[in-house]
């Protein structure tokens, strides 16, 4: 079970090493709309498009793993004295409202992306690209937060075994 | 006696603007014709779901009615292009809200909505948004090689006319003209506009405004809760939803004319563009339009409708 | 269910769950999905998903990246580590020197962009660890810095400013110019309170050891630091001010800067990059899905009724125009207390202003104590944005309690103001006045 856990944190861990780079291309796009619009009276009708769209991707897959690193703010006045099983229990609890909060938005977040595929969604504007891809990526971190949940009640659970 | 119904919908308008006033009017009437059986409480545009989203929440059962631009779900539903305002379209509201109610028109939006599992009950057509414009165009080909701030079709409509098109979002549009990262703009109406200060950053303004000569918005229920209503309650929907059309067309078509003058009072030059020249153009935006429809087979059928009557009125 | 009942439920258990310890972003979002489920039907739960992809296209936010690339790249060459020295060697006669060169640049900040998230998460990444390694008490300089990052909301580009001038119906500009004056009076308030605060306990923020003093040549030396910086920020500000860019591409201007600020000091390295990036995507992910959360809590808030109660309650209030005014005020602080200023402006504001009217007030001036309020509203504990997003940014071992107290003479201090601006509304009006003459 353990070696499953370790696996999703892998893989959330992986995720975000790579979503992260997105931002220099955030940059690199907003410049490029700046200079052109500019130097070359030509606004591009992609460039902030394709930045905005990318945008979603970038914070929503980059969450999952911080549900493991520690990296989601949280009010620690009590928690931080909380010591043995009280603060066991309080780390319990917070996952538990990870995972509800990522089944939840899951459950309705996929057939959303769904329809919009099955429309094959654009976005209406002059370049008009398909956005169905960027509201796919919210079931998928949804689910990715679910299952890191999941990976970080096992190790809460199994610190708890070998504590004993 | 009737069983009582309670019902949300989710307007477009922000809290306290005259049209959201009339969606009050609308609730109230709607109250009035069924006795106080149907009660309707009216949110303000955006305050549940943001306008563009309320297509999924409507559809989803979050609420049971909407009033939404159609223009929201053109990249879903290609149709919605030509039922919410066709750029170079119809020049008046009268023109477009007869093609709804005696070329078909609504047959044909209730058909673009069916398969989501929603019911279109009625538009509300009114008249122009205006161009403001830091520099001075005296003809549609004087846009050419200028930077315009658009959305929707008339985004890809201004950009085969030649013009520079930046999608800015609505907020950007004052502070956009002000520091002149744009030369022109489209925003909202012109009492909207005016109140937003408009006058203070662009000192033309362009009428008509060609890119959204008239506009279509609707009342759309969820399906299923439109079967559950009784046939006096259905009656209600669509006499309330005629009534209010009329008159919030005729309230912006007053308004337009006051704001107008508050415009000039605040020394912006007003350019009335040749008739003749916005002729020209709307024959040449018909391709813009083919474009559009994506060869989609309602859109196409719409476009086709709405082509006909405008030669019957010697549009094109 | 009674709107009052909505509320206080929802008050409630958003305080419990918070104690809790469990993230922000999960206690806001379970309490949507669960009072919506209660109040409203399991069906509305799509109203929360729907928000979410709205937020996910938002080219607004879309700052908040950008601005913390910046200063992550900036910080980690070490170019601030450099501006603090230099301004250690200037200010070291000055009581908490560095606390108010940290105003001065967030006030800065606040002319670049008006998305509290990206100032405030920047400020801190930048600021706290210069003051820190200089011994600076935690909560003065947490609290300068979340006071500081908050004055993006007044000082223009600023979205919450046109969003309240749209919903009132004023003109944008006459809004941005009536907000610059409280903005850098607040800031002058802030140094104020630092000088004399500082000045009273001298441990708060140690002078540099070496008491010497500095020659000239050393100081006029030492202001090289302070170009690469300068540099920066002229390319950001001129490029909004300039109209060659929006504020949020003006973040990516902001970005190239550093990046070309690394190059020309002979620091750059991969890691730099690699890093900023790491820092950039955490402290994003963190801000973002509190929003997805808080957006979550306030669209079913508002469709529940919520504040319906205590907006009727104004709307039938028979007082003195003051008392009115002030029971509005207080109003906007505690609904302050979970919503962000976007929902605040879309609730009240078309109930707030006709009474404003009525009573025969100005919808500007109404418009800047709105303003003001606002921003208190972000840093007001135990729930308040800013505190969250600094807290994110902080060093380990550093409790959210550290930053409550951190905050609260600020708070103090913007009543303060508020109140000056209550009582003397010329302060308000009379800028907008000179300009409009001038138009
Ligand atoms: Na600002
Ligand atoms: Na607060």
């Amino acid at each position: 079970m353990l070696s499953i856990a370790f696996a999703v944190t892998a893989l959330n861990r992986t995720l975000f090493r790579l979503v992260k780079w997105l931002v220099v291309l955030f940059a690199l796009l907003m410049l490029y709309e700046v200079a052109a619009r500019y130097s070359f009276a030509s606004p591009t009708s992609w460039a902030p498009e394709l930045a905005t769209l990318l945008f979603g991707p970038f914070f929503l897959l980059g969450g999952p793993y911080l549900l493991h690193t520690g990296g989601h703010v949280s009010v620690d006045l009590l928690s931080a004295r909380a010591s043995g099983l009280a603060a066991k229990a309080l780390k319990v609890i917070a996952i538990i409202l990870a995972i509800v909060f990522g089944v939840i938005l899951l459950w309705f977040a996929f057939p959303l992306a769904e329809q919009s595929f099955q429309y094959r969604e654009t976005s209406y504007t002059s370049w008009n690209p398909p956005v169905w891809p960027a509201k796919l990526v919210l079931p998928v971190s949804a689910l990715l937060l679910v299952l890191q949940g999941f990976a970080e009640l096992l190790f809460v659970l199994h610190e708890e075994v070998t504590s004993q | 006696a009737q069983k009582k119904v309670e019902w949300r919908m989710q307007a477009l308008w922000g809290g306290g603007t005259t049209p959201m006033t009339y969606e009050k009017a609308f609730c109230d009437r709607v109250r009035e014709l069924t006795g106080g059986t149907f009660d309707i409480k009216a949110f303000s545009g955006g305050s549940i779901v943001p306008n563009a989203q309320a297509f999924d929440a409507v559809r989803g059962g979050a609420f049971q009615l909407m009033k939404t631009y159609d223009g929201y779900t053109a990249g879903k539903i290609p149709a919605h292009g030509f039922t919410s305002s066709v750029p170079f379209g119809f020049p008046q509201a009268d023109q477009y809200e007869s093609w709804f109610y005696e070329r078909g028109g609504l047959d044909l939006a209730r058909k673009s909505y069916a398969p989501a599992g929603l019911t279109y009950i009625a538009p509300t057509v009114y008249g122009e948004e205006p161009i403001h414009s830091k520099v001075a165009i005296r003809s549609i080909s004087d846009m050419k090689g200028l930077k315009g701030r658009f959305v929707g079709l008339a985004s890809a409509v201004m950009a085969d006319l030649g013009v520079a098109v930046s999608p800015l979002p609505t907020s950007e549009v004052y502070s956009a003209l002000d520091k002149g990262l744009i030369d022109f703009a489209d925003r909202g109406d012109i009492k909207a506009n005016y109140e937003a200060g408009l006058h203070e950053v662009a000192k033309y303004l362009i009428l008509p405004g060609v890119h959204q000569p008239t506009t279509a918005t609707a009342y759309v229920a969820n399906t299923a809760a439109y079967k559950s209503l009784s046939d006096q309650h259905r009656a209600a929907l669509e006499v309330a939803a005629r009534e209010v059309s009329g008159a919030l067309r005729q309230n912006i078509m007053v308004s337009n004319a006051e704001y107008v003058g508050k415009f000039v009072e605040a020394g912006v030059e007003i350019v009335n563009l040749d008739p003749q020249d916005v002729a020209d153009n709307r024959a040449n935006a018909v391709s813009s339009w083919e474009k559009a429809a994506k060869s989609d087979g309602l859109a196409t059928e719409i476009l086709g409708s709405q082509r006909e009557l405008m030669q019957d009125y010697r549009l094109l | 269910m009674s709107s009052s009942v909505i509320l206080l439920g929802m008050f409630l258990s958003l305080v419990a769950l918070m104690l809790t310890g469990a993230p922000l972003a999960f206690v806001l979002g379970a309490i949507a999905f669960l009072t919506t489920i209660i109040a409203w039907g399991p069906s509305a739960l799509i109203v929360s998903v729907l928000n979410t992809f709205e937020t996910m296209t938002s080219e607004a936010l879309m700052a908040i990246p950008l601005y913390i690339f910046m200063a992550s790249i900036l910080q980690k060459s070490s170019i601030i580590e450099d501006l603090y020295n230099a301004m250690e060697t200037w200010f070291s006669r000055v009581n908490g020197g560095l606390a108010i060169g940290t105003i001065i640049i967030c006030t800065i900040m606040a002319a670049m962009t008006g998305v509290v998230g990206a100032a405030v998460a920047a400020m801190g990444i930048l600021a706290l660890p210069s003051m820190l390694a200089r011994r600076y008490n935690t909560e003065l300089a947490v609290g300068s810095i979340c006071a500081g990052g908050t004055l993006g909301i007044l000082i223009p580009p600023s979205v919450v400013t046109i969003v309240y001038a749209i919903t009132a119906q004023i003109s944008i500009g006459q809004m941005f110019v009536a907000c610059i004056v409280p903005g850098l009076v607040l800031a002058t308030v802030y140094c104020l309170y630092i000088i004399l605060r500082v000045g009273l306990n001298g441990d708060l923020a140690p002078k540099p050891e070496h008491s010497r003093t500095i020659p000239l040549s050393e100081k006029l030396l030492s202001l090289k630091a302070l170009v690469l910086p300068f540099l920066v920020i002229i390319s950001v500000l001129g490029s909004i001010y300039l109209g060659l860019a929006t504020p949020t591409e003006a973040a990516a201007v902001g970005v190239f800067g550093a990046f070309l600020s690394v190059l020309f000091s002979g620091r750059f390295k991969f890691s730099i990059l690699s890093d900023a990036a790491s820092d950039t995507l955490r402290v994003t992910a963190m801000i973002l899905w509190i929003t997805i959360g808080a957006r979550a809590f306030i669209s079913v808030f508002v469709a529940t009724g919520g504040p319906d109660s205590i907006l009727g309650f104004v709307e039938n209030l028979d007082a003195a125009p003051i008392v009115i005014l002030l029971t509005m005020l207080l109003i906007l602080v505690f609904l302050g207390l979970f919503l962000d200023e976007i929902g605040i402006i879309l609730l009240c504001v078309p109930v707030f202003l006709p009474i404003v009217k009525a009573l025969g007030y100005e919808p500007l001036w109404f418009g800047v104590l709105f303003m003001i309020t606002a921003q208190m509203a972000y840093i007001t504990p135990p729930f308040g944005y800013t505190l969250f997003y600094l807290k994110g940014v902080l060093p380990k071992g550093i409790s959210i309690g550290t930053v409550y107290r951190g905050v609260i003479p600020f708070f103090a201090l913007q009543i303060l103001v508020l109140g000056l601006f209550l009582i003397f509304p010329d302060l308000v009006t009379w800028l907008p006045e000179q300009i409009r003459d001038v138009r």
